[in-house]
């Protein structure tokens, strides 16, 4: 479903987030991408939905080389990568349903659709409720479930989550992860980037971990430390 | 594009209330832009009357000699007219000379008491195509047979013909400078609408929408703030217009002020779809360069 070959991504200012990366995902696979602050988690995971291009080396998603996407198929690219952004990206004049009701507008789709989906994706995630509340009115754990929303709505065969769980507490950061679980249990390929340490232990799922942009580990059923 | 319609409106109107301020200021940047536009306009359509109208009752007087007969005259007349450039060819004999003018001085004074007998010749009145055949058409004239004297006002048209070209030109120029100082504002006006939309406009990338897609909102707004813009200037313009031609008729009734209703109407129609290009314009250009910048 994704693989990056030799990937290397140096930015501008000369630094190296990513080194000669090399990394295979199966289809319907749920993978944790684990490391420190400034591992390059968030770079990885721009490379797939062509946020950012590689300096070197190959990014295949579902087939398709995206290195080489012109600026007019890229947003067909992403309307497949539902994305958790790290920071929710929430539009803030907007209310939650207009918010997960907007990435099925862009794709031209009925207005009927638009409304019977975006109800059913709020469902999914347990926000059918807060659907008309405006994203400062909501707590860390509604924005993220509402961020969820947004990124299934268009049935997306890849979903990647940043930091999920960066700004919640216990309980909630494990009641997201079961909502991941559960979106994965659905056919869909799941990426979450994490340092939360409990939850990779917990899941038993494969890990890859970065540190400075090399990948140091990936492992099936693996947990945050060797 | 058609399904997604009513969306682009509904986001056009709202960003359009939501930045309320910034949207005044588009509109009144725009409505200046246009009055001014407009004026010169105006101006350019006035001068060119007012010449023109000068220009078009300049004809050639050619004066024959008096013994000549009128199957004579008439030969001539056919002769005259045949000359190229020649538009028609009135003859006026001396008896309708005498008879007009006597009736201009009307019964204040009695010119027949005056002078005996008729002093005037008969008279070819030669009107020509434009204003430029006129010396070379009265060279012509002269060199006829019968033909006594021939005048017209040659050193005036040849100023009036200067000023003609250069009210055109000058004004051609004046509009063409005038449409691109206002295009350059209303795009860095509107600029401003869409840079305070930056994010939100990044988001929508983000989830996947064309560029297509995000520029027709702020195209749409683009549109409706033209369209105010020029419909201001239309008002603020047909007043002021309106005021100042009734003084100026008032004080120099001689002068042809435009008053034709259908030349007016086609300026401010003009103001109106120029107002909307501009705002469309302006929005398409500064929401492309905006989105070339994005990923
Ligand atoms: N656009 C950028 N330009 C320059 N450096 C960047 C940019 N984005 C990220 N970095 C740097 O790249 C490194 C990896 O960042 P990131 O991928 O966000 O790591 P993580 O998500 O694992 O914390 C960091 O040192 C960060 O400062
Ligand atoms: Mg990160």
């Amino acid at each position: 479903m994704i693989e990056l070959i030799n990937v290397t991504k140096t930015y501008a200012n000369g630094v190296d987030v990513l080194l000669n990366v090399n990394l295979h995902i199966g289809k319907e696979e749920f993978i944790f991408i684990v490391g420190p602050s400034g591992a390059g988690k968030t770079s990885l995971m721009k490379l797939l939905y062509r946020e950012e291009r590689p300096t070197v080396g190959q990014v295949i998603v579902d087939r398709v080389n995206v290195v080489e996407l012109n600026a007019d198929q890229i947003p067909y690219l992403r309307r497949n990568i539902g994305v958790v952004f790290q920071d929710y990206k929430l539009l803030p004049k907007r209310t939650v349903f207009e918010n997960v009701a907007f990435a099925l507008r862009v794709t031209g789709a009925p207005r009927s659709t638009i409304r019977r989906k975006a109800m059913q994706s709020l469902e999914l995630v347990g926000m059918l409720r807060r659907a008309n509340a405006f994203p400062e009115q909501l707590s860390g754990g509604e924005k993220q479930r509402a961020c969820i929303a947004r990124a299934i709505v268009n049935n997306p065969p890849i979903l990647l989550a940043d930091e999920p769980t960066g700004n919640l507490d216990p309980t909630t950061s494990w009641d997201i992860i079961q909502l991941l679980d559960k979106i994965n249990r659905r056919h869909t390929t799941v990426l979450v980037a994490t340092h939360n340490k409990n939850i990779v232990d917990d899941m038993k799922r494969r890990v890859v971990a970065l540190e400075s942009g090399r990948v140091v580990r990936d492992q099936q059923l693996g947990g945050y430390n060797v | 594009m058609f399904s997604n319609l009513e969306f682009f409106l509904v986001e056009a109107l709202r960003s359009f209330r939501r930045g309320a301020l910034m949207t005044v200021v588009a509109i009144g940047t725009i409505t200046v832009a246009l009055v001014i536009f407009g004026f010169f306009l105006l101006l350019v359509v006035n001068l060119s009357n007012i010449v023109g109208t000068f220009s078009s009752k300049m004809d050639i007087a050619a004066y024959v000699e008096s013994d000549i007969s009128l199957a004579n005259a008439g030969v001539l007349q056919l002769k005259l007219s045949k000359i190229p450039g020649v538009l028609k060819v009135d003859f006026i004999s001396k008896t309708e000379a005498w008879r007009n003018l006597k009736q201009e001085f009307g019964t204040s004074l009695n010119l027949g008491e005056i002078i005996v007998g008729n002093p005037l010749p008969h008279t070819f009145n030669i009107t020509v195509r434009t204003p430029e055949l006129l010396s070379s058409v009265a060279k012509q004239v002269a060199g006829f047979q019968n033909i006594d004297e021939v005048r017209y006002s040659g050193k005036l048209i040849d100023q009036i013909q200067s000023l003609v070209s250069a009210v055109r030109i000058g004004g051609a120029a004046l509009v063409i400078l005038i449409s691109f100082a206002t295009l350059l504002i209303v795009v860095n006006t509107i600029r401003l609408t869409v840079l305070a939309r930056e994010t939100d406009i990044s988001i929508m990338k983000l989830v996947g929408a064309t560029n297509t897609f995000v520029k027709w909102p702020f195209i749409i707004e683009g549109i409706l703030i033209g369209v105010i813009g020029g419909f201001l200037s239309f008002v603020i313009l047909k007043l002021s217009y309106d005021t100042i031609i009734s003084r100026i008729s008032a004080a120099l009734p001689f002068l042809p002020v435009v008053t034709n209703q259908t030349l007016l109407t086609g300026v401010y129609i003009v103001m109106i779809l120029g107002g909307t290009a501009l705002g469309m314009l302006g929005a398409y250009i500064s929401v492309t360069r905006i989105l070339k910048a994005e990923v």
